[in-house]
């Protein structure tokens, strides 16, 4: 549809395209849909270009519960405030926006300590609908409900977000690399950043080379960390790697008779500083703690396995060799304080944003997306919502 | 007394009392013994005082592994002067005040130049019987029997001798009684509460088993302005003991009903705790205390000594959600610069030591501390090797 200003929509319905994904594993069918105007503390969102992330992909197969249909996915985007609902001060129609699945109320104790960017007034959940009022603002022609994912659906031309999930942002940054801060590249900085405060001069190593452990790796080069090693099933990604600041590689598959940590425990010298478990495997986050170095070492959790999995630690080595184990959600990181100060260090050529953007499509290919993802070989496929591609 | 003077015995054999245990789980028998001088970098103490933990109990108990080692010197928290010195050794003189510890700090490792490790990796320890350089004893029975060391320390006797790395030389104003305190113990709960967890003003702590480390730990919440401290433990009656040492909440296991004891740290607390301290040994119990601290920044510190070597099983969920789980030895205590920072604590009443002495003791009666700790009826029992 034709852009239109916010005096002719606003208040009102707005009828717009959107990818439906209707059945579990199946092609998202791009149709026209409904999306009522934001109620109070909301804000309808114009989206200018979304990414698609691991967590779509999850969500999209999952035939039980929490997976859900009809549902509009997607949640790594950026778009334009075309009108906001009431009680809503902290944006303006004509604002450049990031959504976020993770929520920041800026009021609440955890918003408001340093230590957790877990917001206890609308605590972060798998929820198909809107947060506060707990319905969804979209329907299908029919009239059917369309659910909504991680608060955010951003796989639609417009979405409708609550405030606390919406993060104001300059409007001079490329959109097809702000986006990237709306989850996953956010995720990664942030972990290396926030939750385990990489220090400088440090050894890091990071298992798993996705979009999440490049990012690590962008965070951990940003601390100035010295010497950081890549753990991937995949060789391919270790030339990859390198652009992101990884200065050495482990092929988990070509270790011989030693096992990783071994063979990282070797390389140095009892063990590196910070480990990064960001495939979502337990039994990576054993090998993760297993070569993370007595005394001082740090093992952070960032990859999410299978309901019901655990991990299984040995009391004695708990006990005696003072190392933690930590995690964080979305990097630890608060969206509305530090998505703005990552994108000044990314405007400032500290952090590299560029080299996550390894394809882009229009918004009628979004499947194309999903493919290469699938594929292995895609970091980041930016979709555009406009009929063009900003090349 | 000048620093190059020495004592008439020094050089020599020494012949004194030691309590030997020669059998796991008999009862120690109190007999002469030869104590050997200390070689290069080695210091031998006359111990004024020791006394008995948990730890020595277990080691005593346990009839075969790596570890075992019969017949053997027990004891490993005490207090005493240094008798003589070996050669190379440099930071303590004949009459220094020393307590021995079973922590190596040898202040040349990258771990214990580190501030963020206590790990001194000198030795690589792995609990080797006797001293570390050489693995060779300096006991003797009187009938030329060599009697295996403990931790380093072997403090049940009149005359030991340990490794300059496993002495920290302290401040003689500390009452001797109070100073031994400091050597295994009590620093460690201290240290959990200041050092590993850095307990804030206003948190809310949870402390699972009461024995003498929750009580530490305990008492190191308060001094650092914890508002709640919820203590767990199977014994009711120590809720009193709890109250002098600042316990605010007492949780009796078996009358939580249907509850989980998580569930009920978590209704007194608002969601959990800031601050969950695991000082027991039962990994039932660690992944109990990790599901009591609280979303966004709960940090659960393992102080117990798994009693059955079980592993430790945590949904890794839990930690996406800011929760994070450390193991400490000592309590993060560095031994020979933060020991005396606890004396100095003591001596101007930042800190309280004194009610962690239930009993005290003479040598010859130290199988009573045994007994009285098996009973459950002692905190720390001051065993004096003079009277």
């Amino acid at each position: 549809m034709d852009e239109k200003s916010s005096s002719e929509t606003r208040g009102n319905p707005i009828r717009c395209r959107a990818a439906v994904s209707r059945k579990p594993g199946e092609p998202l069918v791009i149709e026209e849909v409904m999306v009522a105007p934001p109620m109070a503390h909301e804000v309808r969102i114009r989206i200018i270009c979304t990414s698609l992330c691991h967590s779509d992909i999850t969500f999209w197969k999952l035939k039980d519960f929490p997976g859900i249909f009809p549902r509009i996915l997607g949640h790594e985007a950026i778009g334009v405030v075309e009108s906001v609902g009431e009680d809503v001060d902290e944006v303006s129609e004509g604002d450049t926006v990031i959504p976020t699945f993770m929520p920041d109320c800026g009021d609440c104790v955890d918003c408001r300590s340093k230590k957790s960017n877990l917001c206890s007034k609308l605590p972060f959940k798998v929820s198909p609908w809107m947060p506060r009022h707990e319905t969804s603002r979209f329907t299908d022609l029919k009239g059917e409900v369309l659910y909504h994912f991680l608060f955010v659906s951003s796989f639609s031309e417009y979405t409708v977000v609550d405030v606390a999930h919406v993060t104001k942002i300059d409007p001079s940054i490329a959109p097809n690399r702000a986006c990237l801060l709306s989850c996953g590249v956010s995720t990664g900085v942030g972990a290396a950043w926030r939750t385990a405060n990489v220090e400088k001069g440090s050894t890091v190593v990071i298992f798993g080379l996705g979009s999440i452990g490049l990012a690590v790796a962008e965070g951990a080069r940003l601390c100035g960390a010295t010497k950081i090693i890549g753990v991937d099933l995949n060789p391919d990604k270790f030339e990859n790697g390198k652009k992101f600041g990884v200065t050495d590689f482990v092929n988990s598959g070509n270790c011989g008779d030693k096992s990783v940590s071994q063979v990282i425990n070797e390389m140095t010298d009892g063990g590196a500083d910070y480990c990064f478990e960001c495939v979502g495997m337990a039994s990576l986050v054993h090998e993760a703690y297993a070569c993370c170095r007595k005394g001082w070492g740090k093992t952070i959790v960032l990859g999410v396995d299978k309901p019901g999995s655990k991990l299984s630690l040995s009391s004695f080595e708990v006990l005696h060799s003072g190392k933690s184990l930590m995690g964080s959600l979305f990097g630890g990181l608060k969206a509305k304080s530090d998505i703005p100060i990552l994108l000044k260090k990314y405007l400032d050529k500290e952090l590299q944003l560029d080299e996550f953007v390894t394809h882009e499509v229009r918004f009628d290919d979004i499947n194309k997306a999903f493919d290469l993802l699938i594929e292995g070989n895609c970091l980041r496929c930016v979709i555009w919502m406009d009929k063009q591609v900003s090349s | 007394m000048e620093s190059d003077s020495k004592s008439a015995t020094a050089g020599k054999v020494l012949r004194c009392k030691a309590a030997i245990c020669r059998n796991p789980g008999e009862p120690l028998v109190i007999e002469d013994i030869e104590v050997d001088p200390p070689k290069a970098w080695e210091i031998r103490i006359k111990i004024i005082c020791t006394t008995l933990c948990h730890t020595d109990i277990t080691y005593w108990k346990m009839k075969t592994g790596l570890v075992a080692a019969f017949p053997r010197i027990f004891g490993h928290e005490a207090v005493g002067v240094v008798e003589s010195v070996g050669e190379h050794v440099e930071e303590f003189i004949v009459g220094d005040t020393v307590l021995p510890v079973f922590l190596p700090n040898c202040n040349e490792c990258r771990d214990c130049k580190s501030q963020k490790s206590n790990l001194c990796t000198k030795f690589q320890n792995n609990y080797p019987p006797n001293m570390p350089r050489d693995g060779t004893s300096r006991f003797r029975d009187m009938n030329g029997e060599i009697l295996h060391h403990f931790l380093w320390v072997s403090s049940f006797t009149e005359y030991t001798v340990v490794d300059v790395t496993h002495a920290v030389k302290i401040t003689p104003e500390i009452p001797a009684d109070k100073a031994c305190l400091l050597g295994c113990g009590v620093s460690t709960g201290i240290g959990a509460a200041w050092k590993v967890a850095e307990v804030e003003e206003g948190s809310t702590v949870a402390i699972f088993g009461l024995g003498p480390v929750g009580l530490a730990v305990a008492e190191g919440a308060r001094q650092r302005g914890a508002l709640k401290i919820i203590a767990v433990d199977l014994n009711p009656g120590k809720f009193d003991i709890g109250k002098k040492f600042g316990v605010t909440d007492f949780i009796n296991p078996k009358t939580c009903g249907e509850k989980s004891v998580s569930e009920v740290i978590k209704e007194l607390t608002d969601g959990g705790a800031d601050y969950c301290f695991e000082c027991i040994g039962l990994a039932s119990l660690m992944q109990e205390a990790f599901l009591s601290s609280r979303k966004g920044w709960g940090k659960t510190v393992i102080l117990g000594v798994e009693m059955h070597g079980s592993q430790l099983s945590l949904n890794p969920y839990e930690f996406l959600r800011g929760r994070s789980v450390i193991g400490t030895l000592f309590g993060g205590i560095k031994p020979k610069s933060d020991i005396p920072l606890l004396a100095k604590k003591y001596l101007d009443n930042e800190l309280s030591l004194d009610e962690f002495i239930s009993h005290e003791l003479s040598f010859q009666e130290i199988n009573k501390a045994f007994e009285l700790h098996q009973e459950g009826k002692s905190l720390r029992c001051i065993i004096w090797m003079d009277r």
